[in-house]
């Protein structure tokens, strides 16, 4: 679980090159590339637009930490949901 | 394939549902968080020893008051977890950069 924990706060880091925000092109790079599998249309921009705008609690237009946080969160809760509703003894 | 990112929330996934579904129930007791406490996070936290500080864990996290801490109100943990670590990486390159 630390393992998982370090990933979470080292994807952030590497992605915005160890600035404290991720801008617009570094969170569409980001989306693409780690959450292509569990999420639909992370190619398309228009999309990761409005995801990150979703995000910018204060309208910055940069996510910081703290908005990627509320990211991952809710799409670990929502597969975590779909996970044990149908299959809740697959592991 | 998932990412590794994906692969982080997988397991972040599995590590509560491992430890919630022993009472049979999908949330964790106060019991239930102790253990995921001292197993998973013995390098990151040690206050899981002392009982009055994961009475105080336990409160912060269970949001609406159930006595129980559901995949939601983990998340928490998790959040706080990776400030504190990316805090901790911030004023580490700060040092680095002084050097």
């Amino acid at each position: 679980m630390e393992a998982a924990i370090k990933t979470l706060v080292t994807t952030f880091i590497s992605t915005s090159k160890g600035k404290e925000n991720l801008n617009k092109k570094e969170f569409q790079k980001l989306v693409s590339n780690q959450l292509g599998s569990i999420m639909e249309d992370t190619d398309s921009a228009s999309a990761v637009e409005e995801l990150k705008r979703g995000l910018d609690d204060n309208n910055d237009g940069k996510v910081s930490f703290a908005e990627y946080l509320t990211l991952i969160g809710y799409v670990a809760t929502s597969l975590s949901q779909s996970k044990s509703g149908s299959s809740a003894d697959a592991s | 394939m998932p990412s590794e990112l994906e692969g982080a929330m997988e397991s972040l996934i599995k590590v509560f549902h491992r430890y919630a579904s022993k009472d049979g129930r999908g949330t964790l007791n106060r019991r239930e968080l102790r253990e995921l406490m001292e197993n998973e996070l013995s390098n990151f936290l040690k206050s899981q020893k002392d009982p009055a500080a994961v009475d105080k864990i336990m409160k912060d996290l269970d949001t609406n008051g159930d006595g129980q801490v559901d995949f939601e109100e983990f998340v928490s943990l998790v959040v706080g977890l990776s400030i504190a670590c990316e805090q901790c990486y911030q004023m580490h390159m700060k040092k680095m950069a002084k050097k």
